[in-house]
């Protein structure tokens, strides 16, 4: 029998994937504005952002409706307090996809100065990275989520490896400085959501096993 | 949603003292309704006026008027009976009648004029059904109603009260006597309950009207200081007595 605060707990989850779809739609159609130089695209990215605000504020709303009038304890709690965080994050990572978006636009209508892959990339890993936190939430499967905190570290040596690239173009010709340094603004965008999911994967194992493991990596 | 039942100015005198005072609010049908505040402020005084249980008390007087569906149930000519009919009671303590599980709950309908036997027994079996107590005791229901459990009689009192089809139930302080886990079931069941029922409960406990109502209101000694949604009240109360109350700075 599924409890009336189980009724509502499913429904905060259920904010919280919308949100997590409307992230990951937000951060390919950002990736995309960027690599076909797509400014109306990227202003969409741009309009769709204030869906994740309000849900934003919905979700927090919800999430502190149930604690003050169903007081909910062990998995519950954790499920709550999780969801509390997640919701930050995923705001967040709406954010930093307009950032990508603002870029887009700038950069629009000028010659490409390489061919965008390692950007894409990142972007790809990523959305995998936030389909999959979702999948670990729902199974309830701590392996996943730490699998997922993992990848991480592609995204952070492809930031890098953009990094240098970009770096070395710019000290070739310094006609391609603002250039590059858009696309490192992109590349450090793509950097934090990646970092933003890991949160999302730790909060997950916290909900899943009750454990902690921030800062626990060195 | 259609406003259920409406109290103005509502005052209650035991002899020439007022237990609550010009009371004024109303309750909207199919909601839940959690009365809260510390003893003697006039919360159950308030909850027995709205089926006038307080009546049989000698040298009491009500001021002002409580209308049900928009009629006087103060008015000379109203029917009492019927009210009592209409506005079921669940008490703190679980007083099942001396008689059968099933008797408990076809008594009411007998004295309501139910003869049919296939009716009678269809409304018992609904009845324990939506308090989910059915499958508990489907097997035994010509077994004595005071060999239940605690939780379970407090239950068969729900069943018996809505077997009758009342349109308001008021439950003075139901699950104070219960275990935790009986007490969830209660909790559960006036979450089901509302659907078909509008509902008035006195609670001591603030964490269970937090749990189970959309409404609160807070007395304190006979006034009424503040009245609102549960989620407002729990989070950010307009009275400073309020906000003291439930964070447990007096009561």
């Amino acid at each position: 029998m599924t409890t009336h605060l189980e009724q509502e707990l499913e429904a905060i989850k259920s904010k919280v994937f919308e949100m997590t779809d409307l992230a990951i739609e937000s951060i390919a159609k950002s990736i995309q504005a960027m690599k076909n130089s797509d400014a109306r695209l990227a202003e969409q990215v741009l309009r769709e952002d204030s869906l994740l605000d309000s849900l934003e504020v919905e979700i927090d709303n919800e999430c502190i409706r149930v604690l003050v009038t169903r007081q909910p304890a062990a998995v519950h709690l954790r499920f709550v307090l999780a969801m509390l965080k997640i919701n930050t994050d995923l705001e967040r990572i709406g954010d930093l996809s307009t950032n990508i978006a603002d870029e887009a636009i700038k950069l629009h209508g000028r010659p490409a100065l390489k061919p965008l892959v390692d950007i894409p990339r990142m972007g790809e890993i990523a959305i995998g990275m936030l389909r999959d936190v979702f999948s670990a939430i729902t199974e309830r499967d701590a392996g996943l989520a730490r699998e997922i905190i993992d990848r991480d570290r592609d995204i952070d040596t492809l930031n890098m490896q953009v990094y240098r690239e970009l770096f070395s173009y710019m000290a070739e010709n310094p006609h391609t400085i603002s250039h590059a340094l858009g696309l490192i603004m992109v590349a450090k965008a793509l950097e934090r959501i990646g970092d933003h999911v890991t949160n999302i994967a730790e909060r997950a194992v916290y909900y899943i096993e009750g454990i902690d493991i921030r800062h626990m990596e060195e | 949603m259609a406003e259920k039942i409406k109290v103005d100015k509502l005052t209650f005198y035991y002899g020439a003292t007022p237990a609550i005072k010009n009371i004024t609010l109303t309750v909207e049908g199919n909601t839940v309704l959690a009365l809260i505040g510390p003893s003697g402020c006039g919360k159950s005084t308030f909850l027995r006026c709205i089926n006038r249980m307080n009546d049989i008390i000698p040298n009491t007087r009500a001021e002002g008027d409580i209308c049900i569906d928009g009629k006087s149930i103060y008015n000379p000519k109203f029917n009492v009976t019927g009210l009592r009919r209409r506005v079921g009671m669940v008490f703190q303590k679980s007083n099942p009648f001396p008689k059968s599980i099933f008797d408990n709950i076809a008594y009411g309908l007998k004295i309501n004029g139910m003869t049919d036997r296939y009716e009678i027994e269809s409304t018992v079996e609904k009845s324990l059904k939506s308090t989910a107590l059915w499958d508990e005791v489907k097997g035994r229901l010509d077994e004595s109603a005071l060999g239940l459990s605690g939780g379970q009689q407090q239950r068969l009192c729900i069943a018996r009260t809505i077997a009758v089809q009342p349109e308001v139930i008021l439950m003075d302080e139901p699950a104070s006597a219960l275990d935790t886990i009986s007490t969830q079931k209660i909790e559960e069941l006036i979450q089901d309950l509302k659907k078909n029922y509008t509902i008035i409960i006195v609670t001591h406990n603030m964490q269970q009207a937090a749990r189970v109502s959309d409404m609160t209101a807070f007395f304190y000694m006979g006034d009424l200081i503040e009245i609102s949604s549960t989620g407002k009240i729990f989070t950010r109360p307009d009275m400073e007595m309020t906000e003291n109350y439930i964070t447990g700075k007096f009561g």
